[in-house]
């Protein structure tokens, strides 16, 4: 296996938590497609912490099908880590990533990984007709398409679709934390990478039980605040504490104006001076404090790894 | 090798002591099943009971080991008594710091210093029976990742058995683990899971959380205390470092890869606060019904504003450090990779 890994073409990277019923099924239908396919190809499933029989069915598989590789955590950490440790182990030029709940189509895989090749970095796939439940699925997944739409300058219908493909840079760029997965391709956009979209199948879960949930709606919308105030003042932080720094020190020499005018027409108690100079002092404190804190976002910024090796010149000679 | 070892151990800040040394002649490094850290502090008058408990215990439980004391400074005759067991006994090694470190410090040039790929760690402070000390490597072999050694019956002070229990009950809440005595300072584990695990300043005694929160198999032993006298005050300024120890855990384990969503939560709530204060004050002057300048309110409102607004910027600077400086931080810890 190691000795034709440079060989391989296309790794199909899948995070797995808890899906024993769905693993036989899942390895075979990829396997049918990926055989009838015929480009060399690995799968790495990565086991999220399953408590179920999830492990041991893979590792049986494992043992017969050198083209499986079976990475467990010791506990659940996410799907995001998930695959950013399938993208660890992840060999091919071309790195597919899809669900383990069998409700995508493995035979989609060779027309993202084509769209693919027609020279974008990314391929995402768009559930057009999706089965899912409307009201807790479907509906809040319109909204926060929306919101990612606006914020990230992706243009994707799908965000949330598992089924994509990677070409090897991007997947070797990006680096996911947080529950960031869902925004690679807002990640891969930062680097320079072109996006494209396909329309896929998309099945009825049939086994096994969604790990979805309302909650999760929170976290997202927290990361897609993240990212976005991330991803606008990563460059130039001094523009977003600069705003502040401006915004405070402007209410706040206001504000002592305002009491040094008033005192001269003997327009103001003592309390009431009181407590707008402590106001007005309060408030350019704050100012300076956000100059500060933008020097120091500027230091750690600059201090960063260099981003001059942008993605777009090197895929330019690997199309 | 010794040579090597006392230079890069003199820079680290203290001397490091082995039979090599003292007697001369070249000794065939063996490797150790299990290595013993022992730190010490003062305990000149327990040091000799303990090796001869510890020795014994080891011995009882029948796999090679290496005992390496870590004398944290003593004031006391605790150096010299270490260093004539060190003489005598070829199993022994015997580290010095320059100046006390801390305990943290302690444990961890004693493990520069181990060879064993199983590791116990127990300070002389804590006082316990070391003859029971194998009961935590029987654990290990039971397939547990880290043992912490469960002090029972206590026989602490009524203050120090009191902080203790409040802080077992917080690190609970935090890693989920279901320990009677997380703070005991006595650990057995393998060389693979601190490796895995970065502890630094006081957090040594967090050990057992951070590995639970990595997800290794974390459980506990009892192992008896000794009855005897005990450090009978300890100092407000070490628990008031316990709080900020704990505070820090909490962040590093839950929110170090994204403090915007810590920060930004108190953040928005801070400023919403202070926002909806000031909207007030200003629609009720605007609306005419009397002067604002005079109220508190007004500074309160603007006050929780600035905080807000301080720590989602905190938090927008620490998304920028990890995003340009942490990138290559495993949020994961693998446990096994097939097909390889």
């Amino acid at each position: 296996m190691n000795s034709s890994s440079d060989k391989i073409f296309c790794s199909v990277v899948i995070p797995v938590m808890n899906e024993e019923e769905n693993i036989p099924h899942l390895h075979k239908a990829i396997t049918e497609a990926m055989q009838a396919w015929g480009r060399p190809y690995e799968i790495v499933i990565v086991d999220d912490g399953s408590t179920d029989r999830t492990f041991s069915l893979l590792e049986e598989i494992a043992r017969h099908d050198a083209h499986l590789r079976v990475v467990k955590f010791r506990r659940n950490f996410g799907q995001s880590a998930a695959m950013g440790a399938g993208f660890q182990f992840a060999c091919g030029e071309v790195v597919v990533t899809m669900d383990g709940d069998l409700q995508n189509d493995p035979n989609d895989i060779p027309m993202v990984v084509e769209e693919l090749q027609k020279g974008y970095d990314v391929v995402s796939g768009w559930r057009k007709n999706r089965k899912d439940k409307l009201v807790i699925r479907k509906v809040p997944s319109k909204i926060a398409n929306r919101l990612i739409r606006k914020t990230t300058q992706v243009s994707l219908h799908d965000t949330g679709c598992s089924l994509k493909a990677y070409r090897r840079e991007v997947v070797d760029k990006i680096s996911l934390y947080g529950e960031l997965h869902r925004f690679i391709p807002a990640l891969a956009r930062v680097e320079g990478a072109r996006i494209g979209e396909v329309v896929v199948n998309h099945h009825e879960r049939k086994f096994g039980q969604s790990k979805y949930n309302l909650t999760r709606t929170f976290r997202v919308i927290m990361d897609l605040t993240t990212l976005n105030l991330l991803l606008k003042y990563l460059t130039k932080p001094l523009h977003f504490f600069g705003a502040l720094t401006l915004l405070f020190n402007l209410l706040g020499i206001g504000t002592l104006l305002y009491s040094a005018f008033n005192v001269a027409q003997n327009r103001l108690a003592t309390e009431e001076l009181n407590v707008l100079m402590s106001l007005g002092f309060l408030l350019i404190a704050a100012g300076i404090n956000f100059l500060l804190f933008g020097l120091i976002a500027n230091m750690v910024v600059k201090t960063g790894k260099k981003r001059d090796e942008r993605l777009h010149e090197i895929v330019a000679f690997t199309v | 090798m010794s040579v090597e070892t006392k230079i890069s151990s003199a820079k680290a800040g203290s001397t490091y002591l082995d039979e090599n040394e003292i007697s001369g002649n070249g000794r065939a490094v063996t490797m150790p099943a299990i290595s013993v850290i022992v730190s010490t502090f003062n305990n000149g008058g327990d040091v000799q009971a303990m090796y001869r408990a510890l020795r014994q215990g080891l011995e009882n439980y029948g796999q090679s080991f290496e005992l390496i004391f870590v004398d944290d400074a003593s004031l006391d005759n605790t150096y010299t008594q270490l260093l004539d067991i060190a003489k005598r006994d070829r199993q022994v090694k015997l580290i010095r710091m320059r100046t006390s470190f801390g305990e943290t410090s302690a444990l961890d040039a004693g493990l520069r210093h181990a060879l064993g790929q199983r590791l116990v760690f127990v300070t002389a402070r804590v006082r316990i029976n070391m003859q029971s000390l194998p009961r935590l490597l029987k654990k290990l072999d039971e397939g547990f990742d880290l043992v912490v050694g469960w002090r029972t019956p206590r026989q602490d002070s009524g203050v120090n058995r009191v902080v203790s229990r409040m802080f077992n009950w917080l690190m609970q809440k935090q890693g989920n683990l279901q320990l009677h005595d997380i703070n005991s300072s006595v650990i057995a584990t393998y060389r693979s899971v601190l490796e895995n695990i970065t502890f630094y300043g006081n957090l040594n005694v967090f050990i057992p959380v951070l590995a639970a929160r990595q997800g290794y198999k974390v459980t506990e032993e009892q192992i008896e205390q000794l009855s005897g006298t005990f450090r009978k005050s300890v100092h407000v300024s070490e628990y008031i470092q316990r709080i900020l120890d704990i505070i820090t855990v909490i962040f590093l384990t839950k929110y170090s890869k994204k403090p915007l969503h810590f920060l930004g939560f108190f953040g928005i709530i801070f400023t919403f606060a202070g926002l909806v204060m000031n909207v007030y004050l200003f629609t009720y002057r605007i609306l005419g019904f009397g002067g604002i300048a005079g109220r508190p309110l007004l500074l309160l409102g603007a006050m929780l504003l600035v905080i807000g607004l301080q720590m989602i910027s905190i938090g927008l600077i620490g998304e920028m450090i990890i995003y340009t400086h942490a990138r290559e931080i495993k949020e994961y810890n693998i446990e096994t990779v097939v097909g390889e």
